[in-house]
């Protein structure tokens, strides 16, 4: 076996994975084989909790659709309790429906957090509703992101660092993660645009495992505003962290950040 | 032990990189137990005249020819590059030929490059076809935004059927079984390396790496980490997690790979 010794990091210590996804299957309905897949697999690779959501990647989702996802989202809440968590998906553009759902979510289905895709920059003014919403629950902010340098770009509203760091600056008190910082095109552009913005995290899932990405991550952000995640690439986001030159604490710190420790809680009482 | 077929020396213009020269690469190589590694010149994708970059890698790894398999970068449309590979092969001890069409803009089925890749094969040599160097989604804004094009292999893959081919750091499961065809019909092999292979069942209860098994068969992979570019245990992993017995483990690690090396060894040296 390859990493015998590696891999006691995560045998012996609590791992939380903040960026994982269920799937619905053609009725709307959890896909329960893909959902107890990855929970077999996570539970094989010594993950703890995952933190799942279904976005919708694509157009100006309906807020019937993002009811149903999230409904989806609360199933696999159910099938799996105390292992899966969930954050709530909303189309910022519909804010009244947004703000409910969100509500909806945290207050009665017991999400920790909400997702947010492509629709809108972060920092766009669309967004300060939801965004003052969370801040009243106290819930962090998760949004699709990525530095993508691809003539034409295929994202054209993706939120960037420098969106983050105007959204962190705007709303000191947010709780804003940048997701996939394996996964989101220039990872050093992001890193160095939220650097000095303590209210911004990310997590490091993504399949890009480049190396060094892990010690420039700590080195702008610190171990503390860094969240494990896999995001459908476990192999990817087990070894990039195994594989990096941090100290031994900070890998700890990441596997199960303190900082979002009060999320998980609460989600769980409720 | 373990083979790796994907490796670099040298700078990437883009970002800085670590362990990038032939100590670095060593020192990581035995950290992983890599006995032996392909390894190739990343200058030689950048300058205009590959053949420097090619000096310039042969002279990196004199000290470590035990540990080394130096494969030619040559631009197949530019002045010289038949003698250039031939001078890489018959005097520079190169053992086998890498093509970045994406970066020298040509398309793989071009005359020049057909005639090269079949030269290759008349020798025993074996043709590596990187899909990507770095993953397009991070590039620089003066890098190139191409990647392999599957569809232009598929076609080399016929005009050169006796050529063996490595192909690197892509989704090997689909392009295992878009060339499933083609392959069945040719002498040459193709081999695969698995470093964008998801080996856990996420996403269904068939894996990316039980597709590429089914496209492409356990004799037909082989081992890549594209170091200095990436870490290395995201592939330790794979290995822990394919859920192989020994004998095709070893496959995999270092039996597929001795193949390409004795075939090309008993044919060039």
């Amino acid at each position: 076996m390859f990493l015998k010794e590696q891999m006691k990091l995560f045998e012996q210590n609590k791992v939380v994975n903040w960026h994982e996804h269920v799937r619905g299957d053609r009725s709307g309905q959890l896909d329960v084989e893909q959902c107890d897949l990855l929970v077999e697999s996570a539970q094989k690779a010594h993950m703890d909790v995952l933190v799942v959501s279904r976005p919708i990647s694509g157009g100006s989702p309906t807020p019937d659709e993002f009811r149903t996802n999230n409904n989806v989202v609360a199933a696999a809440m159910k099938r799996h309790p105390g292992i899966i968590q969930g954050m709530a998906f909303v189309n910022p553009g519909f804010k009244k429906e947004a703000l409910a759902e969100i509500d909806r979510c945290v207050n009665e289905l017991g999400m920790v957090g909400i997702k947010l895709y492509n629709q809108y920059f972060i920092s766009d003014p669309v967004l300060r509703p939801i965004i003052e919403k969370c801040i009243e629950l106290d819930i962090p902010i998760l949004e699709h992101a990525g530095k993508l340098n691809l003539v034409p770009n295929p994202q054209p509203t993706i939120s960037d660092g420098t969106h983050f760091a105007k959204a962190a600056k705007e709303y000191p008190e947010g709780i804003f993660i940048e997701a996939h910082i394996g996964g989101g095109g220039d990872w050093q552009w992001s890193l160095k645009a939220i650097a000095d913005h303590p209210n911004v995290y990310t997590d490091i899932s993504g399949s890009v495992y480049d190396e060094g990405i892990i010690e420039q991550t700590v080195h702008y952000l610190g171990a503390n505003r860094t969240l494990f995640g896999t995001d459908g690439s476990f192999s990817q986001s087990i070894g990039k962290l195994l594989g990096a030159n941090i100290s031994q604490q900070d890998k700890i710190t990441i596997l199960n950040n303190p900082a979002f420790a009060r999320y998980l809680e609460r989600g769980r009482k409720g | 032990m373990i083979y790796d077929v994907n490796t670099y020396i040298g700078h990437w213009p883009f970002r800085q990189l670590r362990n990038n020269t032939a100590e670095g690469l060593v020192k990581k190589m035995d950290e992983a137990g890599i006995s032996v590694a392909c390894v190739s010149s990343v200058h030689s994708i950048f300058y205009k005249d590959t053949q420097e970059g090619n000096m310039e890698l042969v002279k990196e790894i004199a000290p470590y020819q035990n540990r080394f398999l130096p494969f030619a970068i040559i631009n197949p449309t530019y002045p010289a590059w038949k003698n250039d590979f031939l001078t890489g092969i018959q005097k520079m001890n190169m053992k086998g030929l890498e093509l970045y069409p994406y970066y020298h803009q040509y398309n793989l089925t071009c005359p020049e490059s057909v005639e090269l890749v079949r030269l290759a094969g008349e020798l025993g040599l074996p043709v590596h076809l990187p899909c990507a160097v770095v993953n397009m989604r991070q590039r620089h804004w003066m890098d190139t935004q191409e990647n392999l094009d599957y569809g232009q292999v598929e076609r080399l893959l016929s005009l050169c059927p006796d050529t063996d081919v490595i192909i690197t750091n892509g989704p090997s499961d689909i392009i295992a079984q878009k060339l499933q065809k083609v392959t069945r019909e040719r002498k040459g092999k193709v081999f695969y390396d698995f470093a964008r292979v998801e080996v856990y069942p996420i996403r269904g209860a068939k894996t990316n790496f039980q597709g590429l098994v089914a496209a492409a068969g356990v004799d037909r992979i082989v081992f890549g980490s594209c170091m200095p570019f990436q870490y290395l245990e995201p592939q330790l992993i794979r290995l822990n997690e394919m859920g192989f017995e020994k004998d095709d483990l070893e496959k995999i690690l270092f039996k597929n790979m001795t193949y390409i090396i004795d075939k090309e060894s008993a044919n060039v040296l």
